[in-house]
């Protein structure tokens, strides 16, 4: 059927007639400025201009549309582009600390020493040190350790071949066994009188082993297999596992063992002592090769950052036992000790570097500090430690720096220097910890909004205006994706249920009653608390946030939809369509859908605020969307502490704002254009 | 009308059940390992009695995990319906027992919210509604509109930051001060009052808007009924008019309404009391579900749920009552 517009017929009236009309003044029907008819479009677009809340709703949100959507592409950073800065700050810039721990250096040729002896370095030189004694020994998994005192501080480990030579001081020595099959007593070493009445005896009274007493010694047997019992005494002095040695060596033993010396000398051998338990395990050391120097001495050079070829520090170790003189390098060196170090000088007798007992270094690891100032340090620390202070200062020349953190260099290319205070705290392990003011390149966060980040930086140091941008774009997709879900489910659900009744009618109602009833916001938190067990992506999080709401929210759509059809099946066109034949799909689709799509515009607006509600808050609870994706819950969420809340305001408070403002406008709108659509309907 | 309500119970638990068997099922098929990660922690727990394996034996039996989702359901039901409901893993003691030390908390907040906002909401909506289009009835309009709008913790976090922070009238959260122990019996009554201000305005912003509106579109739409144009034309005083026979046909949809929400003044305010640190049902279920506390959450989903279904039975039985002219069958 052709259309017919009255507008257009009017306009074609108007064309036909122009020129003719009369300027009288009088009015006619068909005059065009009495006559105009809009389209029903038209007409609710019209009724919705004339709503201010409406108008002033659909600008903020194309405000906020353009913001979200369009405002990245102009704006220079991205949501998740940290930025740094220079700052002059108070750092840990070094430590000096009295070495107490040995380190050690292995002798080229010499013989490996076990991992295990390494770790027993520290605690047997601690044993040596506490008991005065010049050697020592460790027992190793293979072979034995022979630990000697080259000088102060520097120790030397041999490796020993050992060999077990006896035992000394109380043990159980084997006296004979007693057989029950035969009724026979076989005796270890020299047969002792009375013993078989007295083992038969025991053995009547208690056949599972026990003790006996013959002859004021106390005997032990004890069952063994084929019904036999071995007999042992206990057995005070020296037993030898192969041939005796003598009592002169016996002498010597006792010696050593009573002044607690674990070794000795005897006839030009050596000896070891090892007490276990009760008893000295004594054992013959062969030739010793030495094959790692311990030392607890740290090399410091006077030129700054050095480095020392190991070879050239065991050298100057194993000198401090001799004259102090040694080749190294290629070059000759000489030695001396003052007080705790040694000072080593070239061929020409200039200081080159020392051996100390104090390690000075920078925190960051390099060795970047001078000798100047390395000495300063160990000095006050030194006195530090023997005043029993706890802080100090020392003013020292170090490198200047820009704003930038760069050193300052002067027209020789030399770094400038300038005067400053570094203190010494000490810390709870007895170090001293140094620190002065650097500039160093940190993290800008939670700076005030400037020309550059117009609305600061947050806790991670992300520009908050660009993640506010990025924020409003997953807040309102997830705002949009979410009700599109509802709405899809609710229209089919609502649709097969009002158009067929009976049955389908009764049990889909019954589902919406129970969705109605599943508690939305609850279920939502333990999916949040589940993925976060789960360690979700971030992104797949989103997704799971969204299809859940959706699936929660579909049953207020599907009753909408459901009572609209109920009123809309029974009217004429809709007997029309059944009259004709058409198919029930299109029927429910293309009849009765269109009709009911204002209350639908209508429910999705005002869901739409609804959503961007439920996901900000779930957001805010750190159970939505996660970092580093932003959302306005999120950011809110980072400075959502006592503390952040009261000091960055200026981060909060907008995007507070702008979630009122985004749901406000999404419900001035819905409530726009149900006025709109229905002006006399029923709020 | 006992027969419909019979009916209507009848149907709320059939509802009901469906409902809990839903929950029943999200929380069965929790992903594999979450039950052992719960068994092992408790295992490691100081003092834990029990080894890894006997709790999650224990754990996987007491939710019936052990014997597929229909039968572990009935045997979940039974045991709920005895009142046995377990005990709850993140505050180990009885579920039932940490009900009751939460929940007269939350019905305070919410009986005290829920007369605030009658007291301000329906005053307002009637105002706004017999001088329609005028400058209070778009002032209402849009004030109802903001309240409506705006997210708990951001109203939350406004009011700390200006009360709390700035004014330094109130704490920022808690239930109790720092010398709660030293005051007096009345003196701690008025310390936890003092402590439920904040949260309690927080209820009354957030839960104003609806109200207000729901007054003002239902007294225009009575005001615009014939018999009050009648009444206006037989020259009935206006403060007749409205008070006697505007109110008194307003009065029916909101009594509806108002007694539908009684049940949920036991159901907590779960992002307030939170917000605020207030231990009642809200604050302990979002706890528990935070620590995937399943007995607790299973008791909670299932009380709402049951507060739910009763709200809108109170609410269908009040519409009955309030107007004469309804008849329930």
């Amino acid at each position: 059927m052709k259309s017919y517009n009255l507008n257009e017929a009017l306009k074609a009236r108007e064309a036909a007639f122009a020129g003719q009309r009369k300027d009288d003044g009088t009015v006619h029907l068909d005059d065009l400025s009495r006559v105009k008819v809009l389209s029903p479009g038209r007409q609710v677009f019209k009724r919705f201009i004339r709503n201010r809340l409406a108008v002033f709703g659909s600008v903020t949100l194309i405000l906020m549309f353009v913001f979200s959507f369009l405002g990245p592409l102009f704006y220079p950073y991205g949501q998740k582009d940290i930025f740094y800065k220079y700052e002059p700050r108070n750092v840990d810039y070094g430590m000096v600390k009295e070495n107490t721990a040995y380190t050690g250096y292995d002798l080229p040729g010499g013989g490996t020493v076990e991992r295990a002896v390494n770790n027993k370095m520290n605690s047997t030189i601690k044993t040596m040190l506490s008991g005065g004694s010049d050697s020592g020994f460790i027992d190793g998994e293979s072979q034995g350790y022979r630990v000697d005192k080259l000088a102060d501080d520097i120790y030397q480990v041999s490796v020993s071949q050992t060999e077990a030579v006896c035992t000394y001081g109380s043990a159980e020595k084997d006296v004979g066994t007693y057989s029950m099959v035969g009724k026979k007593l076989t005796y270890a070493d020299a047969p002792v009188e009375g013993l078989k009445d007295a083992i038969k005896d025991a053995i009547a009274k208690d056949a599972k082993g026990g003790t006996f007493e013959l002859g004021g010694i106390t005997y032990t047997y004890t069952r063994g297999k084929a019904k036999s019992y071995a007999i042992t005494m206990p057995f005070e002095g020296v037993s030898y596992s192969g041939e005796a040695l003598g009592e002169g060596f016996e002498a010597a033993l006792k010696a050593a063992v009573d002044a607690g010396e674990g070794s000795f000398e005897y006839e030009g051998e050596s000896y070891v002592a090892a007490k276990n338990g009760g008893t000295w395990e004594v054992s013959r050391l062969s030739a010793s090769e030495p094959a790692k120097l311990f030392t607890r001495l740290t090399v410091s050079t006077y030129e700054v950052g050095r480095k020392v070829s190991n070879d050239m520090i065991l050298a100057a170790l194993q000198a401090t036992a001799g004259n102090g003189a040694f080749e190294a390098e290629g070059r000759k060196w000489t030695m001396a000790r003052e007080g705790d170090l040694w000072t080593i000088r070239d061929d020409a007798g200039q200081e080159f570097m020392e051996l100390t007992p104090f390690s000075v270094r920078r925190y960051d690891g390099a060795d970047t500090m001078e000798y100047g100032l390395k000495k300063a340090l160990t000095e006050k620390a030194e006195e530090l430690a023997a005043s029993g202070e706890k802080t100090g200062t020392v003013t020292y020349d170090l490198p200047m720096q820009t704003d930038t953190g760069e050193y300052v260099h002067d027209d020789d290319g030399n770094v400038s220097t300038q005067s400053t205070e570094l203190t010494l705290i000490q810390g709870q392990t007895g170090e001293f910890v140094v620190k002065c003011d650097q500039v160093i390149y940190v993290i800008d966060m939670f700076s005030s909004p400037s020309a550059e980040h117009p609305l600061g930086t947050d806790g991670d140091g992300f520009d908050v205006l660009s993640r506010i941008m990025y924020g409003g774009r997953i807040s309102l997709m997830v705002g949009f994706v979410v009700v599109f879900l509802e709405t899809f489910l609710g229209v089919i659900m609502g649709g097969l249920s009002g158009y067929y009744g009976g049955w389908v009618d009764m049990l889909i109602m019954r589902l919406v009653d129970i969705f109605y009833c599943l508690p939305s916001m609850p279920i939502m938190i333990i999916l949040g608390a589940l993925m976060d067990a789960m360690r979700m992506d971030t992104y797949v999080r989103l997704l799971i946030m969204m299809a859940a709401l959706g699936i929660m929210g579909w049953a207020s759509v599907a009753r909408l939809v459901r009572g609209q059809i109920l009123t809309l099946r029974e009217q004429e066109f809709m007997v029309a369509t059944e009259a004709t034949g058409i198919r029930v799909k299109d029927r429910i689709f293309h009849h009765l859908v269109p009709n009911i799509m204002p209350q639908l515009i209508v429910q999705a607006t005002m869901g739409m605020g609804g959503v961007i509600l439920t996901e900000s808050t779930l957001s805010f609870l750190g159970l939505g969307v996660k970092h580093p994706l932003a959302t306005w819950g999120t950011i809110i969420n980072s400075v959502s502490s006592a503390s952040a809340m009261q000091h960055y305001a200026f981060i909060w408070i907008p995007v507070g704002l702008l979630i009122c403002a985004t749901v406000i406008a999404f419900n001035f709108v819905g409530d726009g254009l149900r006025d709109a659509y229905d002006p006399k309907a029923k709020r | 009308m006992l027969k419909y309500t019979v009916k209507r119970l009848a149907y709320s638990v059939l509802i009901l059940f469906f409902v809990m068997f839903i929950i029943y099922v999200l929380m069965y098929n929790m992903p594999s390992g979450f039950v052992e990660t719960k068994a092992r922690e408790l295992a490691s727990r100081p003092g834990a009695k029990k080894s890894y394996a006997e709790w999650l034996a224990d754990l996987n039996a007491q939710y019936g995990m052990d014997k597929g989702i229909v039968r572990g359901y009935f045997s979940w039901l039974s045991n709920a319906v005895r009142g046995n409901w377990g005990d709850s893993w993140a505050w180990t003691i009885p579920v039932t027992e940490v009900f009751h030390t939460t929940v007269w908390y939350s019905f305070a907040l919410g009986l005290a919210s829920f007369i605030l906002e009658i007291i301000i909401a329906i005053p307002l909506g009637i105002t706004a509604a017999r001088h329609q289009y005028s400058f209070t009835d778009y002032f209402t309009t849009v004030v109802a509109m903001i309240c409506i709008s705006m997210p708990t913790f951001f109203v939350a976090t406004v009011l700390k930051y200006v009360f709390s922070v700035k004014l330094g009238w109130f704490d920022l959260s808690g239930m109790q001060g720092r010398d709660y122990l030293t005051l007096s019996q009345f003196g701690r009554i008025l310390d936890v009052a003092k402590h439920f201000v904040l949260p309690l305005i927080t209820l009354v912003i957030i839960s104003i808007g609806g109200l207000m509106r729901y007054t003002r579109t239902n007294m225009l739409e009575v005001l615009s009924a014939d018999y009050i144009r009648t009444a206006r034309a037989k020259g009935v005083p206006e403060k007749v008019v409205i008070n006697r026979h505007a109110f008194r046909n307003t009065f029916i949809p909101l009594v509806t309404m108002l007694g539908g929400t009684l049940p949920g003044l036991f159901s907590g305010a779960l992002i307030t009391e939170t917000l605020f640190s207030i231990r009642g049902i809200g604050h302990a279920s979002y706890t528990s579900m935070t620590q995937a506390d399943i007995p607790f959450i299973m008791f909670y989903l299932a009380f709402i749920s049951i507060l739910t279904l009763l709200g809108n039975l109170i609410s269908d039985l009040l519409y009955a009552a309030a107007d004469p002219r309804v008849r329930l069958s």
